[in-house]
C-alpha cells in the first residue's frame, strides 16, 4: 500500500496539471469526481487521492492507476501532436459546459468534463458560443440512406448559415452530418469517445483529419485512450451540452442517440427529430421522441435554425403549398365561378340560378371575374376563358376587383 | 432414275430443321419445278441456280424435266441459302459431282448469277442443329467461315464459288476466285455507340448511393431493375455505367448470343473479320442495347415481314436492355414483355409459324414520375404541372404485372448539393465493382454447376426452395409476408433470388436475415440501410463498444 515518493508527489500541482491527472485517474463522467473538483477544487482533490485518501470511494476506484501517472508529459506530448488541453477558465472554454454541473446524471455520467483535449484550427468558445451557436445533429449507427440524405442536407444547410454542426464521427448518421456540414465549406465539430488522436471508427481516418484540418475534433479523454461503452454514454453529455440544440435524424428504440436526446432536455436545450416512414424501425426511437417528449418536429436547415436562433434573429416561415389565383376568390365569387358552364355559354340568369343566387348580384360578380380573366362573355353570354397556354400552375388569371375583399 | 440428295437447314426462329434437297431429272414436260412449300425467295433460287450453273461452266439439264423437292414438305421453308444444296444437287443428279460425299455435307449459301456464293443470315444457328443432326461437314460462304467455326465439332469449308464447291467435292485441285464481300449489317436500331457506354465509368456518379448498389446487385444476380425519378437525376447515366459492370461473356453465352446475331442479320461485321484468333469466340463482352420507345414491337421482340427475326429482347440476351421513359413504349409492348421477363425467351406465333428466341437479359427500366417528369414526391421539390388524372394513367402503363415481375425498384433523386459538394465523396471506380460482381458470379457458377442455370434470376423457384433454401428464420419471415399480402408468391420468389445475390456480394453461406432484409428492401424501394451496403477494410470497424476490442485497442483502464 505504500505508493513510491508519496510524499514529494503530493505537493500541490497548478489546476490544469491537476485536471489532466484526474482525467487520466477517473472514468470520464464520473460523477463523484466531477463533485469533488466543484467542491474542493481539483488541485486539492488530485493531492487527495495521490495520498491515497479515500474521498467518497473514488481512491480504491483509481489505485490501479495512480502508477505511471504523468500529466505534464502527457500535456507536452500532446501540445507536440498540435492537441491542446483546454479547462474551465480558459478563455476558449465553451460556458455552455458549466450548465451540465446542474443538469443531474444519466447512467451514473454528468458533470462538467474537467477539461477539453481539442485539435483543430477553430475556437471552442467562438463555434459553440457566437450568433446562433452549434447544433448537433446525431443518429444510429445502422441509418438508412434516407436518414443520411436528410442529415448531410440538413447540416449543409445549417453549416451554410454559419451554425457549427456537433456530431460523433460515428458510422451512419454522424458521417452524414460532418459531411454534410464540410461540403457547406462550414465548421464541424467531432466529439469523441477516445483520445482525439485516434480514429476510431478506423474507417473514418480521413474525415477526422479532414475535420481536424477544418473543425475541431474533441474529447475530454487524453490522447491516447481507446473508446468504451461507458465512454460513448459520457460523451453524448458533451454533444448535448455544447449544441443549443440536438437534431435526432434516425434513431432505434435502443439507439445511444436517444441518450444524447435525453441529455439535452435535461440540459434544457432544443430537442429535435427527423421523422421517417412510420414502417422504418430506426425511425421508431425519434417518431417516439416527438410523440412522448416534447421534441420538435423538423424537416430541413431552416426549421432547425427557427428553434435554436436567438429571439429575434430569424423569421419564421411557414411551408405551404402553391398559391392559384383561385384562392383568392370570395366564396360568393367561387360559387359564380362554379356555375358559369366551360364551352357552351350562358346568359346571366341561367349562371345565377344554377349558382341559387340573385341575377343582379351575379351580374357583377360576373363583371368582376371577366376583368380578372376567369371569365368570358359573349353575344350568347357567359362561358369560362380558355385557359392561359403554358398551364403554369401560379401564373393565371390576375385578380383586380373584389382583391381587398378577399376573406 | 436418277435421284440426288443434298442436305441443308431451314429455320424458324432459332430452331434448325434439317432440310433434304431432293433432285429428280427425268424425261417428260421440260420444266423445272421447285415443291416442297418454298416461299418467293426460295423459288427464285430457280433462276439463280440455272444461271450460277451455266455461268460456272456447267450443263445444266434444260433438256429434260428436273423436279427439286425440299423435303420435309410439309415445312414452310424461306430464305435464299438453300441455292447452293439446290445447284449441287441438280450437278449430282445430273453427274457432274460424285455423290458419296453429300449425305454428311450441309450446304449453305446463296448463289449469284456469276456462281459466287454470297452470305446469308443464320450461318451460326444453322451450323448448331447441323451438328445436332450428325452432320460431320458444312459448306459455307468464306466471310462466314469463322462464324461457323464456332461450333466445334465440324469441319467447315469456307468457299467463294460454285466451281470450288465443286472441285472440292470432286476431289481436284480448288480453283482460285476473287473474294466475296461479307454484307454488311447494320444494327436495325442503334441508339448510342457500343463505345461510348464502353468508356462510362461509375466513378463519375456522385451520390445515389442505394441505387449504385441496387445496379450491383442487379448485375451480379441478372436480376431486372426499375430506376425512376424526376428527369435529370440519372437514371440513364446509371443504366449506361451497367454493362461496363458485366464480365466477359462465357463461350456457351457467346455462341448464343452470336446465334442470335447471326439470326439477325449476321453478326456485326467487324467482329466477324476478327475470326477465331479472338479467343475462339466472336463476341466477349455481354450486348447492351437501348431501343427508343418509338420502336416498334417487330423490332423490340422480334418478327417483321417473311422470316421471323430475333428482335432487340432477345440481341439483349445476356446482356442489359434498357427501356428508357418507360411508361411511353406502347401497352401491348410493355405486356407482352411479361413474358422475357418472367421465362428468359419470347415466342412469336404468327400464322402456322411460331418461333422462340432466347431472351435472358437484365432488364432495367427508367420512368418519370409523371409525364412532364418534375413530380416530386417531396412537396417542397414539386415542380409538376400534371394533372392528377394523367399522372395515374401515366403510371398505370407500367402495370402491376409487370412491377410484380421487377426485382429491384430503385427511386433516384437529383444529387444534393451537399453530396455534390462532399470533399470526402470517394465513388467507387466500375472496375472495383466489376471484381465484386465477378465474384459473385463465381459463387454461382460454383453453386450451379452441373444444371442448366448460370445466375440466381435465372433458377425457378421451386428447384430454389428445394435446392437452396434461405436460413430457417429468414424463411419464416418471407412466408409471413407472403401471407400477411404485402408479396405475391412470386414476388417472394423474387425477393428469395435477390437475397441470394446479396449473400453471394458479401460471400454468405446462406442468405439470413439480414440478406433477407437488404432483398425486401430492394424490392420494395426502401431506403437502404448504410451499414448493409457500405464496404468498411476490415472487421475491425465492425467491433462496436461493448463487443470486445481488437488487439492493440485495450482501454486505458476499465471503468
Amino acid at each position: 500500500m505504500s505508493a513510491p515518493g508519496r510524499g514529494a508527489r503530493a505537493a500541490e500541482v497548478g489546476d490544469r496539471v491537476a485536471r489532466v491527472a484526474l482525467g487520466r485517474l477517473g472514468e470520464p463522467g464520473d460523477p463523484r469526481i466531477a463533485r469533488l473538483v466543484a467542491e474542493l477544487g481539483a488541485p486539492a482533490v488530485h493531492a487527495a487521492l495521490l495520498e491515497q485518501r479515500d474521498v467518497c470511494g473514488v481512491e480504491t476506484d483509481v489505485a490501479a492507476r495512480l502508477r505511471g501517472l504523468d500529466p505534464e508529459t502527457d500535456l507536452a506530448r500532446a501540445a507536440a501532436a498540435g492537441i491542446r488541453f483546454l479547462c474551465p477558465g480558459d478563455h476558449e472554454w465553451p460556458a455552455a459546459l458549466s450548465d451540465l454541473d446542474h443538469a443531474g446524471a444519466l447512467n451514473q455520467r454528468g458533470g462538467a468534463p474537467l477539461g477539453l483535449w481539442v485539435r483543430g484550427p477553430r475556437r471552442l468558445d467562438e463555434l459553440c458560443g457566437s450568433g446562433t451557436g452549434a447544433v448537433a445533429v446525431v443518429g444510429s449507427r445502422s441509418a438508412t440512406t434516407y436518414g443520411t440524405g436528410v442529415a448531410g442536407s440538413m447540416a449543409a444547410d445549417l453549416a451554410g448559415e454559419g451554425v457549427a454542426v456537433i456530431s460523433g464521427a460515428a458510422f451512419g448518421i454522424d458521417q452524414a452530418a460532418h459531411r454534410g456540414a464540410l461540403s457547406a465549406r462550414g465548421p464541424t465539430i467531432a466529439v469523441l469517445a477516445c483520445g482525439v488522436d485516434r480514429a476510431y471508427p478506423s474507417a473514418h481516418r480521413e474525415l477526422l483529419a479532414y475535420v481536424a484540418d477544418t473543425g475541431l475534433v474533441v474529447s475530454e479523454l487524453a490522447p491516447g485512450c481507446a473508446p468504451t461503452k461507458l465512454r460513448f454514454l459520457a460523451r453524448n453529455r458533451l454533444i448535448a451540452a455544447l449544441g443549443r440544440g440536438t437534431v435526432v435524424v434516425e434513431a432505434a428504440f435502443r439507439s445511444g442517440a436517444l441518450n444524447t436526446a435525453n441529455w439535452a432536455s435535461l440540459l434544457n436545450r432544443v430537442v429535435m427529430g427527423v421523422p421517417g416512414p412510420v414502417t422504418s424501425a430506426p425511425s421508431e426511437g425519434v417518431h417516439e421522441l416527438i410523440r412522448t417528449r416534447d421534441a420538435s418536429l423538423v424537416t430541413r436547415g431552416s426549421d432547425v435554425l427557427e428553434l435554436v436562433a436567438p429571439t429575434g434573429t430569424v423569421v419564421p416561415v411557414t411551408h405551404r403549398g402553391s398559391e392559384r389565383p383561385h384562392d383568392r376568390l370570395t366564396e360568393r365569387q367561387q360559387q359564380v365561378l362554379d356555375a358559369v358552364p366551360v364551352a357552351q355559354a350562358a346568359p346571366a340568369s341561367s349562371v345565377a340560378r344554377t349558382a341559387g343566387l340573385a341575377v343582379a348580384g351575379v351580374v357583377t360578380i360576373l363583371r368582376g371575374l371577366r376583368e380578372a380573366g376567369f371569365v368570358e362573355v359573349g353575344e350568347d353570354g357567359w362561358r369560362l376563358a380558355s385557359p392561359p397556354a403554358g398551364g403554369s400552375a401560379v401564373a393565371g388569371p390576375v385578380l383586380t376587383a373584389e382583391r381587398q375583399a378577399g376573406p | 432414275m436418277v435421284v440426288a440428295t443434298t442436305r441443308t437447314v431451314s429455320l424458324t426462329g432459332a430452331t434448325g430443321h434439317l432440310v433434304d434437297v431432293q433432285v429428280d431429272i427425268s424425261h417428260g414436260l421440260v420444266a423445272t419445278a421447285l415443291v416442297g412449300r418454298p416461299d418467293a425467295s426460295v423459288v427464285e433460287a430457280r433462276d439463280r441456280c440455272r444461271a450460277a450453273v451455266t455461268n460456272s461452266g456447267f450443263e445444266w439439264p434444260s433438256t429434260r424435266r428436273v423436279t427439286i423437292l425440299l423435303s420435309p414438305a410439309d415445312l414452310p421453308k424461306s430464305g435464299s441459302h438453300f441455292d447452293l444444296a439446290i445447284a449441287v444437287g441438280v450437278l449430282a443428279a445430273s453427274g457432274t459431282v460424285p455423290r458419296r460425299r453429300l449425305d454428311k455435307t450441309m450446304l449453305i449459301g446463296e448463289l449469284g448469277l456469276d456462281g459466287r456464293l454470297r452470305p446469308v443470315p443464320g450461318v451460326l444457328p444453322m451450323t448448331m442443329a447441323a451438328r445436332a443432326r450428325g452432320m460431320t461437314c458444312v459448306v459455307v460462304p468464306e466471310p462466314q467461315a469463322a462464324e461457323a467455326a464456332l461450333v466445334p465439332g465440324v469441319d467447315v469449308i469456307g468457299v467463294r464459288s460454285l466451281l470450288q464447291v465443286v472441285a472440292r467435292l470432286k476431289g481436284v485441285e480448288v480453283p482460285d476466285a476473287p473474294p466475296v464481300e461479307a454484307t454488311a449489317s447494320a444494327a436495325l436500331l442503334s441508339w448510342r455507340g457500343d463505345d461510348r457506354v464502353a468508356e462510362l465509368d461509375l466513378s463519375e456518379v456522385l451520390g445515389m448511393t442505394d441505387a449504385r448498389f441496387a445496379l450491383e446487385v442487379a448485375a451480379s444476380g441478372g436480376h431486372h431493375l426499375m430506376l425512376s425519378g424526376p428527369k435529370g437525376a440519372g437514371k440513364t447515366t446509371l443504366a449506361e455505367r451497367l454493362p461496363g459492370l458485366l464480365p466477359d461473356l462465357e463461350v456457351e453465352e457467346s455462341l448464343e448470343l452470336c446465334a442470335i446475331y447471326s439470326l439477325s442479320g449476321g453478326l456485326p461485321a467487324e467482329l466477324s473479320r476478327r475470326g477465331p484468333e479472338a479467343g475462339g469466340r466472336l463476341l466477349t463482352r455481354p450486348p447492351f442495347r437501348a431501343p427508343h420507345h418509338s420502336a416498334s414491337r417487330a423490332s423490340l421482340l422480334g418478327g417483321g415481314t417473311g422470316r421471323v427475326r430475333p428482335g432487340e429482347v432477345s440481341r439483349a440476351h445476356t446482356g442489359a436492355l434498357f427501356l428508357d421513359e418507360f411508361p411511353l413504349f406502347n401497352t401491348d409492348i410493355i405486356e407482352a414483355l411479361r413474358q422475357p421477363l418472367e421465362s428468359g425467351e419470347i415466342t412469336i406465333t404468327r400464322g402456322e409459324e411460331s418461333a422462340t428466341f432466347p431472351a435472358r437479359a437484365m432488364v432495367v427500366l427508367a420512368c418519370n414520375p409523371c409525364p412532364c417528369g418534375d413530380f416530386h414526391p417531396r412537396n417542397r421539390d414539386n415542380r409538376c404541372t400534371c394533372t392528377e388524372v394523367r399522372r395515374r394513367d401515366y403510371r398505370r402503363k407500367i402495370s402491376g404485372p409487370i412491377t410484380d415481375r421487377i426485382d429491384i425498384t430503385r427511386h433516384v433523386e437529383p444529387v444534393a448539393p451537399h453530396e455534390a459538394r462532399d470533399p470526402l465523396a470517394r465513388p467507387e471506380p466500375t472496375a472495383v465493382v466489376r471484381a465484386r460482381v465477378e465474384a459473385a458470379r463465381r459463387r454461382q457458377a460454383d453453386r450451379y454447376t452441373a444444371t442448366p442455370w448460370r445466375l440466381n434470376a435465372h433458377v425457378p423457384g421451386p428447384v430454389l426452395r428445394e435446392r437452396w433454401p434461405l436460413e430457417p428464420d429468414a424463411a419464416l419471415l418471407l412466408d409471413d409476408r407472403v401471407y400477411s399480402g404485402t408479396l405475391t408468391r412470386r414476388g417472394a420468389t423474387r425477393v428469395h433470388r435477390l437475397a441470394w445475390t446479396v449473400a453471394d456480394l458479401r460471400a454468405a453461406e446462406r442468405p439470413g436475415l439480414a440478406e433477407l432484409d437488404v432483398a425486401l428492401r430492394l424490392r420494395s424501394g426502401d431506403a437502404l440501410v448504410v451499414e448493409s451496403i457500405s464496404r468498411r477494410p476490415g472487421p475491425v470497424d465492425r467491433s462496436l463498444p461493448g463487443t470486445p476490442l481488437p488487439a492493440g485497442a485495450v482501454p486505458e483502464g476499465g471503468p
